[in-house]
């Protein structure tokens, strides 16, 4: 079978400073990775392969560095990679980035499987996956935990819902996006690195593919982050301080009238 | 020797020296000054009072103060020692350098810092970074042990194969001497024969000739590109018999070659639910090579792989960024808590040999372990020998019954040591805890030369009593 993990390189976040005037990240000397929630899906791509036959893709939009992220994934396991890279593409969000990649993965060729992780760690949106389903119309299993089965035409997946899990049987091809209880990501090997070097990854530029300039880009993206803001926090907590007996049942009473008026009991 | 108390009149005396708020001895306040890492229950011992010193001149006088009065001194640092060094043995005074933790002066032009004994380790590091500075002696605890801590006990860590331990890199110090003089040793120079080496006396000491006021501690260009490998190898020995190839063969020091027993990894990999395919490992390297540039780094690290690889390796993961090299270390740093869930009580040891002797070691400390029925990991600081052997009780076994083993199995574990041309210590220091062992393990010619040196400069044995070994 034929599988495409799209992915995406963002910064390594854990140890990330904020500049406090303008809210935004201080990318100086931060280090790019693969998103952490994307090797769920390259790992879960790759045993598919492993069991089932076939080829994994990775794809990814990005600056010309994005290379890196390919690579890596390639040395976790996958067959190839593609970087879709253009100065055109820059500023796109997730409706043009999708438009963007749908149009990379016909490139690519047949499909049977699109394998993305639920969400990037930086935007955080989760939507560039289903948004691929929706441009080339095929079912989507979000949230999806465990893969049961894979048959000629289908494939039964569980999918983690608020109130446990749903089981649901796709026709192929589909898109799935998954979460980190599908699958325990293997590590880079040595022999992988090797392989990975010697790949040669092409690059899909706006010229490779059959994409409307007008919505490509900032420009051609019909949404805009227009403010960036640190929410206040307005919790203000209360301290009963209990020593003896009396003291214990005054803090009790207190804290059942608060709930009271919060109409919590 | 009977040593005086602190009485009324001595508080005054120490109150007037530092002050009233430099100056306590409500129990409660002290509990937390009389252990360090080791046991508690072994060998915790409390403080008659505790003084938090500003400056060498305070220091000074108490000494001259305890001198007089026969009053034992105990420095501390973080108290974050794993041989009891810090712990007032016989009560009296213990000196917590902990206010004396000031940044004195960068040296940019030198690459040297000065610092007071209080400063947290890990803080030079960020204050250097964006210089393109580090210092490369620290110990694995640099979050929170102080420099004095590292001077006394000569710390060292997973980077020492290729930048060797604290000593290396303290260039110069002002000490006060037991008797209470303040004393300037070494520079800021990075040669000196000028007389005896006296601050590499000082160094590993554990406070036991004198107290380090100030640090000269020389700094080192910090890597830019850094690479890890996770090694599994069948058995011991392959991995082992690889290490010395790596340096020899293949021409590169790396900066830590960690060494984990299949018991280390099963045990790290099972607490963190890691899903490495380690239950084919008979053991684990963990490799870090680091150095300007990314291209040169990575071309280390695929010699290193190689390597491994032709001496039987089963797997060779490569961890170059933030994601997988937090992963692969986690490993190493977790087998000490991974233990703690199956028994809290342990011994862990420092005991260091020749690198090649290390597989020679390995059934031995088997041998142990199957006699006494306690689990004894390895792991550790393979690249120079240093290893971490835990002795860690077996659940079943009583306290009293834990502490007979714990002997017994810890004098069979030194022999073994000893006959394989190591020491009990190579980072974690002797302290009160393997203080008992020492007449037996080094020559009478050795012990008589640093009892002689201690009388010397201590003569009324004050200075941190009854730590490395007895007089």
């Amino acid at each position: 079978m034929n599988l495409i993990v799209p992915i995406k390189q963002v910064p390594e976040t854990s140890n990330v400073k904020m500049d406090p005037e303008t809210g935004t990240m201080i990318r100086d000397g931060v280090e790019s990775i693969i998103n952490p929630l994307d090797l769920y899906a390259i790992e879960i791509a790759i045993q598919l392969k492993e069991t089932h036959g076939g080829k994994v893709t990775a794809v990814t939009m990005g600056p010309p560095s994005a290379d890196k992220a390919l690579r890596e994934a390639i040395a976790m396991g996958c067959d190839d990679g593609v970087l879709v890279s253009d100065r055109q593409f820059a500023g796109a969000d997730t409706w043009s980035t999708a438009y963007v990649l749908v149009k990379a993965i016909e490139k690519i060729g047949a499909v049977d499987l699109i394998i993305a992780g639920e969400r990037a760690t930086d935007g955080d949106t989760g939507q560039v996956g289903p948004n691929i389903a929706a441009a080339m119309d095929l079912p989507l299993a979000t949230y999806v935990s465990a893969v049961d089965g894979v048959e000629q035409d289908a494939v039964t997946v569980q999918r983690l819902t608020e109130e446990g899990y749903e089981k649901l049987r796709l026709p192929l091809p589909a898109l799935l996006t998954v979460v980190k209880e599908i699958s325990y990501p293997r590590l880079p090997t040595l022999r992988g690195k090797q392989r990975a070097a010697k790949t040669e990854i092409p690059t899909f530029t706006v010229a490779d593919l059959d994409v409307e300039a007008g919505y490509l880009g900032l420009k051609g993206s019909p949404t805009r982050v227009v403010k960036i803001e640190t929410p206040k926090v307005t919790r203000g907590g209360k301290i009963f301080k209990v020593t003896d007996e009396e003291s214990l049942h005054e803090a009790v009473d207190s804290l059942i009238a608060f709930m009271k008026t919060k109409e919590i009991i | 020797m009977a040593y005086g108390k602190v009485t009324r009149d001595v508080i005054g005396e120490l109150v007037a020296i530092l002050g009233e708020k430099n100056v306590f001895y409500d129990p409660e306040k002290m509990e937390s000054y009389s252990h360090d890492e080791t046991p508690i229950e072994q060998y915790q011992s409390m403080p008659e009072v505790v003084i938090t010193p500003t400056t060498a001149l305070q220091i000074a006088e108490v000494m001259k103060l305890a001198n007089r009065e026969l009053i034992p001194v105990t420095p501390r640092g973080a108290g974050s020692g794993l041989s009891g060094g810090a712990i007032p043995l016989f009560g009296g005074i213990l000196l917590s350098v902990e206010k004396m933790n000031k940044v004195l002066e960068i040296d940019y032009d030198n690459m040297m810092i000065v610092v007071e004994p209080g400063l947290v380790t890990n803080e030079i590091n960020g204050l250097v970074a964006e210089k393109g500075l580090f210092f490369a002696g620290y110990p694995m605890s640099l979050e929170t042990c102080f420099v004095g801590g590292n001077i006394a006990e000569n710390a060292g860590g997973g980077k020492a194969v290729k930048y060797g331990v604290t000593g290396q890199y303290i260039v110069g110090m002002e000490i006060v001497s037991p008797q209470g003089e303040i004393i300037e040793l070494g520079g800021k120079i990075i040669k000196d024969v000028t007389g005896y080496d006296l601050k590499r006396l000082m160094i590993g000491s554990e406070g036991t000739l004198g107290i380090v006021t100030k640090a000269i501690i020389k700094l080192s260009p910090l890597p830019k590109a850094v690479t890890n490998l996770l090694v599994l190898f069948e058995d011991v020995d392959t991995a082992i018999s690889t290490v010395p190839m790596i340096m020899s063969e293949g021409g590169i020091i790396p900066t830590s070659i960690e060494f984990m027993d299949k018991l280390s990894v099963h045990t790290a990999c099972d607490y963190l639910n890691e899903h490495l395919p380690y239950q084919k490992a008979g053991s684990m390297l963990l490799l870090e090579v680091d150095g300007t540039k990314q291209s040169q780094v990575d071309e280390d690290a695929e010699v290193i792989g190689e390597l491994c690889l032709e001496n039987g390796a089963i797997e060779v993961y490569v961890a170059d960024n933030y994601t997988t090299q937090e992963r692969v270390w986690s490993v190493r740093r977790n087998i000490a808590e991974a233990f703690k869930v199956y028994s809290p009580h342990q011994s862990l040891e420092d005991i260091v040999v020749p690198i090649s002797a290390i597989a020679g070691l390995m059934p031995l400390i088997e041998d142990i372990a199957k006699k006494y029925d306690i689990k004894m990991p390895s792991y550790g600081h393979a690249g120079d020998g240093n290893l971490h052997t835990t002795l860690v009780k077996n659940p079943e076994s009583t306290m009293e019954e834990w502490y007979e083993i714990e002997e017994k199995a810890l004098l069979e574990l030194y022999d073994a040591v000893k006959s394989l041309g190591g020491k009990i210590s190579g980072e974690h220091g002797i302290g009160a805890k393997r203080k008992k062992y020492m007449d037996d393990l080094l020559g009478p010619g050795e012990m008589t030369m640093m009892r002689t040196i201690k009388r010397a400069l201590d003569p009324n044995n004050i200075m941190n009593p009854g730590k490395i070994f007895d007089l």
